[in-house]
């Protein structure tokens, strides 16, 4: 198992430079800004571009650049500065990481809790009412963009713009060592928000895999021992049926630390995506460079907790 | 592989983002492109605030404002800043020589400076003296000297530094051209508080008037001069301040992680240094939060709801119009001034557009006043009919809101007899185009440009002519195509200018200098405008002293502009600002409107 | 057991069973009015194809079939207490208690995810109260009791780290943690080797005697019960075609599809030598099953009014203690069984004892006047 483990994280620093090797080529064909021209501002001087150039180290032949940058990686975690602040870019993103991980990982909890929760209580009443009407909102809410839903909610329960004042609105986040329970009342909204969907989502998945499992003979094992009800659907179904939502919920957690920047915005919350956005926006390459390499580590690094998870939760499950 | 997968996905995702992103950043305004403004007489909806009416004095001393903007910052080294929103840190800690009162853009007052600078040997000699009493925020705390403002200038040429303007401005410095950092020769303080500088040639009024930007501002060598041997400088995040506030810095001055959090926040707090009695500031807050991020509709909303708020950039569209119908006296318009236009270019150099009568033609069947709807109508736009501005000396002189009186400019919702009339001029009898080429016509593809664009494309199809339309994100357009030479662009629907101060060369020099088009890069002069005479008369009148003087000579190179219908003007922009019940908002005109820190105050 | 109908109360009775499904496309009748009993101590086999019935009628004993919306009618009378009219909670006392139930596929009925030994702690502890301890050394004596070598380091095994006899060893264990009087093995060696088999049916018998435990033994082979059962119940299409003691049956089987699940075991007492003929055709539907007699139609010796008559089960006339519903005298049975017992097909035995062949019965069945009388049994 170590030795999977090593080999695996061996293979995602190798998929991580490719990842940034395929960036740098894709940020520099695709017709997005020169950031030295911008830079130059209106008044393009060619002697001023070259300066920029050679300042930011774009006067470099692409090889020798992403070599540079390489090398910055893997001998001092460097991940380079950016253009415009100048800020060291993993400074930048240490920054942002406590505010995205509180918001992606309290969502999670959140949407795990509820889309379960639905999950079960859907599977255990199939067809009833219940079941459809709470099937047909969690239809709603996948297909509800989260930007629009972010703004709904910030116009009813927001305390300085809403309808009625119940939750902090935009802006109002802070850290959790600062002051933790601004921290945990600044982020119900936003959490609901990145919540609604994917709990939606996993109250399906669940549902149809629950519903699955109550049919394996196990289960019929389960209740033929005298088993109540409740322990047969909550020990032995749910082990079973929750294994799909352990993948997902590994790949949706890294993936939404990446990317959560819509909720970020709508919130105000200074996150990871909206770090990478605002980079986007102003071709800051090394914040790009320096956030999609972390998105894509949360992505491999999930992969390969997933895989392990599904080693403990499935012994048939070996890796050699 | 699973990973693999995903992480592909997220690569892609990220590069479509960049498309998407691009699309959405039309507001980054900073260098390349327009502006907004708007003339002060044109009307504002009733109870609307006008940045040149406001009343500088009598405002509360103290309390906290705090200022939300979607937008980050972009350089806020004094040496590099070049963006409105910079202007807006900069302008209230550092003190340039020369800055704009909020209510003008045209008459500068003495900053830094004691007062208005000596000209001598036939303009080619600048001497300026400076304030005594002026001192540095910590940590360096020492009395600001001629030397240092020295040093700024010198930086300005410093590799390191890469200011993006000064070989617009500041060529006929002695030794600016040539200088690959370090001293420049003819930058020399020969005093505690006495500064000289000696040009090559004799044009001393466009280097004062460029000496409002914030390079003028002192920079203590000794102290700076180990963050700009950096590559690139690192003396934004260490910058002392002149002016009265500055970032909130630590005992070693570091400002970056302290007093601003890239694309997070920004911390004014008094400069302890600073002592009014050398200031026409008021300087009434005590500090300035500046939140950056946030989406638009919601902060617009939290500024209009809340209180002790402003929002430093353009409010959204529909929280404009509730400002207009529920919050008027909450809302400000600052119309012309340094606020900017849009206007379509056309190829003056290649192609069927070096025919003046189809220039004309286009600009007599363009509908002006659609094209102003398209972009959100007259709370944001008057329609423009010549090329100074409102707020810029000569604009009376041109023409004012009305313009020249020449058929093809009197008629802003398009005419199409005089339209005809032209094209049978420019040897098309049937009034239609029937040359065989194509029309490669490059717009803005995000709303509302893209409509724009749309609109004068379907214009130019009425004209008879063959086009093809490609719409790319905002930045693509600047970089890679229109004032591309190479590139062939016959019609650029979507640019815009806003002047870097406020004189009429800044105005008009650059987008329509032909002697400044360079053949390999990108050039701010988009329609590649390139006629002999109106080069000379730039020439000629970049030289003329005086604001009353320059505003004469530079009304008459516009009726030049419009004679040759070198483009197709059509917006004055207004900028819209809003502020909560309780802020007295103080605009700065000169700045597109955005506040001025240094005279809001509290209510 | 060659006198079921003994003085003595059975431990189990189950009177006039019938269990539906209502489905989409109807109304599934799964069980269709099915009486039996099991005495202490003994072995019922019950035996039919897939679909006859037989595994649904047991799951009702342990009210399993409620949970699937199964409607429920009859009695089941366990110990005196009627299972049928049971709340939940009180049959859950029941369940893994007095009475246990074991399963086709060992590998599918255990839980992949649980250690074998957590299965059996989890067994022992839900009708005894006892410590973690205390259940776990009770759960590696049953898996020592059930013949599993080492079992205190089998009880830290996952199933799939068993081999299928073992599994099927492990279930038994888990179905005996409380002792119950009654067991019901659902195919219980279905899926396993032939050796395996055996040696889980002996492994079967040995317990009953330890224990003193009743049996129902479910399969579709006649064989597998040969040996073990007292009683053979034959259920065909949710109903007990036959029903008498293991002896009599093999015997003198009296119903033409127990003659046909004889002809199809290999290894049935000097029938050897002959070939392996599987029943023609395929179980009927239970939403719409063949009016008349449910065998009727894969019947070799049906005639004309066996699709109207539905015959019932009664004893036959002089052995009380055997019950069968068919149509066919039982003088022409005899024939037809001795003329099988001779080596011949269903073809030949139909011939040589006279009737007509299906198609032709069905041409005379067109005749009016070919009305078949009443058969009496």
């Amino acid at each position: 198992m170590t030795r999977y483990i090593i080999r695996r994280l061996l293979w995602g620093v190798v998929l991580l430079v490719l990842v940034l090797a395929l960036l740098f080529v894709i940020f520099r064909i695709l017709p997005t800004a020169d950031p030295a021209k911008l830079r130059a501002g209106r008044i393009q001087n060619p002697k001023i571009i070259a300066e920029i150039r050679h300042d930011l180290g774009l006067d470099k032949s692409l090889p020798a650049q992403f070599w540079i940058y390489i090398k910055g990686i893997f001998l001092h975690f460097n991940l380079g500065y950016s253009y415009y602040s100048n800020a060291p870019v993993k400074e930048l993103i240490f920054n942002r990481l406590p505010a995205t991980l509180s918001l992606v990982l309290g969502g999670a909890v959140i949407w795990l809790f509820t889309g379960l929760s639905i999950g079960i209580i859907s599977a255990r009443r199939a067809g009833s009412k219940l079941d459809r009407a709470s099937m047909g909102t969690a239809l709603v809410l996948v297909s509800a963009p989260e930007f629009w839903l972010g703004l709904l909610v910030l116009f009813f329960f927001a305390s300085d713009i809403g309808k009625v004042h119940i939750f902090p609105g935009a802006g109002s986040y802070v850290g959790l060592t600062t002051a933790p329970d601004k921290w945990f009342t600044s982020l119900i909204m936003p959490w609901v928000v990145v919540a609604a969907g994917t709990a939606a989502i996993y109250a399906r998945l669940l549902r149809g895999s629950l519903i699955e499992t109550m049919g394996e003979d196990y289960i019929r094992t389960a209740r033929a021992k005298g088993l109540s009800e409740r322990r047969v659907v909550l020990r032995h179904g749910l082990r079973s049926a929750i294994n799909p939502i352990v993948t997902v919920l590994g790949i949706d957690i890294a993936v939404l630390l990446g990317s959560s920047v819509l909720v970020e915005t709508v919130f105000d919350i200074p996150g990871i995506g909206r770090l990478n956005y605002v980079a986007i926006t102003h071709s800051d390459f090394p914040i790009v460079q320096g956030t999609v390499l972390f998105a894509a580590m949360f992505v491999i690094l999930a992969n390969i907790i997933v895989d392990i998870a599904y080693a403990y939760l499935d012994p048939r499950v070996r890796y050699s | 592989m699973r990973a693999l997968r995903t992480i592909l996905l997220t690569v892609l995702a990220a590069a479509a983002m960049t498309a998407l992103a691009a699309c959405g950043s039309s507001s980054s305004s900073s260098s390349s492109s327009s502006g907004t403004a708007s003339s002060g007489s044109s009307g504002l909806p009733a109870g609307v605030k006008n940045p040149v009416d406001e009343s500088l004095t009598g405002g509360k001393h103290g309390g906290v404002l705090n200022d939300v903007q979607s937008e980050d910052f972009e350089h806020l080294d004094p040496g590099q800043a070049y963006f409105q929103l910079d202007y807006q840190i900069t302008n209230s800690t550092q003190r340039a020589l020369y800055s704009y009162k909020p209510n003008t853009f045209s008459q500068t007052t003495p900053d830094l400076a004691e007062g208005e600078p000596k000209l001598s040997d036939g303009n080619k000699l600048i001497t300026i003296n400076i304030r005594k009493g002026v001192h540095f925020s910590p940590p360096v705390n020492r009395e600001v000297t001629a030397a240092d403002v020295e040093y700024a200038i010198d930086r300005v040429a410093n590799p390191n530094v890469a200011n993006p303007y000064y070989l617009g401005y500041l060529e006929a410095v002695e030794g600016m051209k040539s200088s690959k950092g370090g001293q420049i020769p003819g930058v020399k303080a020969t005093g505690k508080y006495t500064l000289q500088i000696k040009l090559t040639e004799p044009s001393a009024p466009i280097v004062v008037a460029s000496m409002v930007l914030p390079y003028s501002a002192p920079v203590p060598k000794e102290y700076a001069a180990k963050f700009d041997a950096k590559k690139p400088s690192e003396y934004a995040n260490y910058q002392v301040a002149s002016g009265p506030y500055m970032l909130k810095n630590n005992s070693a001055g570091k400002i970056l992680g302290i007093g601003y959090q890239p694309g997070k926040s920004a911390t004014l707090v008094r400069n302890p240094n600073w002592k009014a009695s050398t200031d026409f500031r008021p300087a009434y807050l005590n500090q300035i939060n500046i939140a950056i991020g946030g989406d638009a509709n919601v902060i617009g909303r939290q500024v209009l709801e809340g209180s002790d708020m402003v929002q430093s950039d353009a409010p959204a569209a529909p929280i404009v119009k509730l400002a207009v119908q529920q919050h008027p006296s909450q809302l400000t318009i600052s119309a012309g001034g340094g606020a900017g236009t849009r206007y379509i270019a056309i190829n003056n150099s290649y192609g069927p557009f070096k025919n003046v009568n189809l220039r004309k033609a286009l600009w007599a069947a363009t509908d002006r006043e659609e094209l102003d709807r398209l972009r959100g109508g007259k709370t944001v736009a008057d329609v423009m009919t010549h090329f100074l501005w409102n707020g810029i000396a000569g604009f009376e002189e041109s023409g004012g809101f009305t313009g020249p009186k020449v058929d093809y400019n009197e008629h802003p919702q398009g005419d199409m007899a005089v339209a005809e009339k032209y094209m049978k001029l420019a040897g098309y009898p049937s009034g239609k185009y029937t040359g065989s080429e194509t029309l490669q016509v490059v717009g803005d593809s995000s709303a509302p440009a893209n409509n724009v664009a749309e609109a004068v494309n379907s214009t130019l199809e009425k004209l008879g002519f063959k086009t093809k339309l490609n719409l790319v994100e905002h930045t693509v357009m600047y970089s890679k195509y229109c004032g591309v030479v190479s590139e062939k662009i016959d019609v650029c629907p979507n640019v815009g200018w806003i002047a870097d101060f406020g004189d009429p060369q800044a105005v008009l020099d650059v987008p329509f200098n032909g002697n400044l088009i360079v053949q390999n890069g990108t050039n701010s002069n988009w329609g590649l405008v390139n006629h002999p005479k109106i080069n000379a008369a730039m020439e000629a009148a970049s030289k003329v002293v005086g604001v009353k003087a320059r505003g004469e000579a530079w009304a008459k190179i516009d009726e030049e502009l419009v004679n040759e219908a070198v483009a197709v003007p059509y917006q004055w922009a207004k900028e819209p600002y809003i502020e909560s019940k309780d802020v007295e908002g103080i605009n700065d005109y000169w700045n597109s409107g955005t506040f001025d820190y240094s005279f809001t105050s509290l209510k | 057991m060659s006198t079921p109908s003994s003085a003595a109360e059975p431990l189990l009775r189950v009177e006039d069973l019938r269990v539906e499904f209502p489905t989409e496309d109807g109304v599934v009748h799964a069980v269709d009015g099915v009486s039996y009993e099991v005495q202490r101590g003994r072995t019922l086999g019950i035996v039919g194809e897939s679909g006859s019935g037989k595994t649904v009628s047991s799951l009702t004993t342990l009210g399993l079939t409620r949970t699937q919306g199964a409607r429920i009618s009859g009695r089941i009378l366990f110990d005196g207490k009627d299972l049928v009219a049971l709340s939940e909670s009180e049959l859950r006392t029941i369940r893994g208690n007095e009475i246990a139930m074991i399963f086709q596929d060992p590998l599918s009925s255990l839980h992949p995810f649980f250690k074998v030994g957590a299965q059996l702690i989890e067994a022992v502890r839900v009708h005894q109260d006892v410590s973690k301890g205390a259940a776990r050394k009770r759960a590696i004596e049953l898996l020592g009791l059930v013949g599993i070598p080492d079992p205190n380091r089998r009880v830290d095994e996952y199933p799939h780290e068993f081999s299928g006899g073992m599994r099927q060893r492990a279930m038994i264990a888990m179905a005996l943690s409380n002792e119950p009087q009654l067991l019901i093995a659902d195919e219980p060696t279905t899926a396993l080797d032939v050796t395996v088999q055996a040696q889980i049916l002996a492994l079967l018998e040995r317990l009953q005697q330890e224990l003193g435990m009743a049996i129902v033994m479910i399969t579709h082979d006649l064989g597998v019960v040969a040996e073990m059962a007292d009683d053979i119940a034959v259920m065909y299409a949710g109903r007990i075609v036959e029903n008498a003691s293991a002896e009599t049956l093999f015997a003198g089987p009296e119903h033409p599809y127990t003659w046909g699940l004889l002809k199809s075991i290999p290894t049935l007492t000097g029938s050897r030598a002959q070939p392996l003929v599987p029943i023609s055709g395929s179980p009927p539907s239970l939403i719409n099953p063949p009016p008349g007699c449910h065998f009727h139609p894969r019947c070799p010796y049906s005639q004309p009014d066996h699709a109207r008559i539905d015959p019932q089960l009664r004893p036959l006339p002089d052995a009380p203690s055997h019950q069968v519903a068919c149509l066919l005298e039982p003088s022409v049975r005899k024939r037809l069984w001795d003329e099988l017992g001779e080596g011949k097909t269903p073809e030949q035995a139909r011939a040589d004892v006279g009737l007509p062949a299906p198609a032709e019965a069905l041409a005379s069945a067109a005749d009016p006047v070919g009305d078949a009388p009443e058969v009496g049994l």
